[in-house]
């Protein structure tokens, strides 16, 4: 896995293997906290999994302005004086509350859940996941599969095809 | 770019970059508006109040699997106002591609220009160059009649001669063009560097 160069935001490649994990470190975290949907993405603004209820969230929507709200608060950070980013915003809704938090450079954790939750429990579990997340974010060996590999020959033609229909070419 | 192997995914991330006015958000709102609701999602925009983009415009579009795989496009706009350098700098965070949005009146040369090098040193920042970034220009308001011809346009600003469109995102003209353009030089890239 390519975990990319952080801010600077290169590519992230994800294999199979670490996305099963991931999904379970999200899984434990949606049952222990009963948030209603958990998003996690990089801080580039791409989802990459969630869980919980998503139907009604525009989930690539949300991941990007997740990431740009982080980023933006982490200049303000820089601007204050602070050496790191904030460890986490939260917002507090009349029915719905939403704890964003990074997870080291390159990822970000979403938890929305009922005004009703306790924050003490969100912010205990949620720092537990993020423990394991990037535990195992960070064991990852570095480019076990290449961007090349994905996007062969053969996907630009396709591509082209679905292109000029999408675009009514 | 975010690759998932386990699902099949890849995620490419496409910013329209300018000068102030230029038509940035105008080629996403015409995108939106001509594409099928089953193959984009809504379009946000973080506006001020008086209806100028404050920190961006997003826009996914996602066409049909091919050879099995998902592919998404990320589109953002960056606010082209002088003054949200901090703003811009964040959008382009793991950009895969530019579309740069001049503005063709002939009173706006110097504002592509300064805008051009503004992405250019925000790139080197991040520890990227405008050469090796896949990159397509694209001339608005060409229908206007204080416009610059093509000539002094691409002389000016085209200066790694990438390739480039009139446009008048307005009526649509050039902006699915520009959008196929800097996609398929997108995927070119990923193929011959990644």
């Amino acid at each position: 896995m390519n975990l990319g160069h952080g801010g600077n935001g290169q590519s992230i490649v994800l294999t199979g293997e670490m996305y099963k994990e991931i999904s379970e470190i999200l899984s434990e975290l949606a049952s222990k906290t009963r948030a209603r949907t958990i998003i996690f993405s990089d801080m580039n603004g791409h989802a990459i999994t969630q869980r919980g209820v998503t139907g009604e969230i525009d989930i690539s929507a949300m991941s990007a302005l997740a990431a740009g709200g982080f980023s933006a608060t982490a200049e303000i950070a820089k601007i204050i004086g602070e050496k790191k980013q904030f460890k986490y915003i939260f917002h507090e809704g009349e029915n719905s509350n939403v704890y964003f938090s990074n997870v080291g450079d390159n990822f970000l954790l979403v938890l929305i859940f009922s005004s009703e939750t306790a924050l003490g429990m969100i912010r205990i579990y949620t720092k537990r996941a993020i423990d394991a997340l990037t535990e195992l974010l960070s064991s990852a060996n570095e480019e076990e599969k290449k961007a090349s590999q994905f996007v062969n020959f053969d996907f630009n033609k396709y591509l082209n095809e679905e292109l000029d229909k999408a675009f009514n070419f | 770019m975010f690759i998932n192997w386990a699902q099949q995914e890849i995620t490419l991330k496409i910013v329209y970059y300018g000068p102030g006015l230029s038509g940035k958000t105008t080629n996403l709102r015409y995108i939106y508006s001509h594409i099928d609701a089953s193959k984009r999602g809504e379009l946000i925009t973080l506006n001020t109040k008086e209806d100028r983009t404050l920190f961006f415009d997003f826009l996914q579009l996602e066409v049909g699997k091919i050879l099995g795989k998902k592919p998404r496009f990320n589109l953002y706009t960056v606010p082209g106002q002088v003054y949200y350098a901090h703003s811009r700098r964040i959008i382009l965070s793991g950009v895969d591609g530019i579309v740069f949005v001049a503005d063709s009146q002939r009173e706006r040369m110097e504002d592509n220009l300064n805008t051009l090098l503004d992405l250019e040193q925000n790139l080197i920042t991040m520890g990227r160059t405008l050469q090796d970034m896949p990159l397509v220009l694209q001339f608005n308001k060409s229908d206007l009649p204080n416009s610059a011809n093509f000539e002094l346009l691409q002389q000016r600003l085209n200066f790694y001669r990438v390739p480039h469109f009139n446009s008048v995102a307005t009526t649509g003209i050039g902006v699915f063009e520009t959008l196929k353009m800097i996609i398929n030089q997108v995927v070119n890239h990923i193929q011959s560097h990644a």
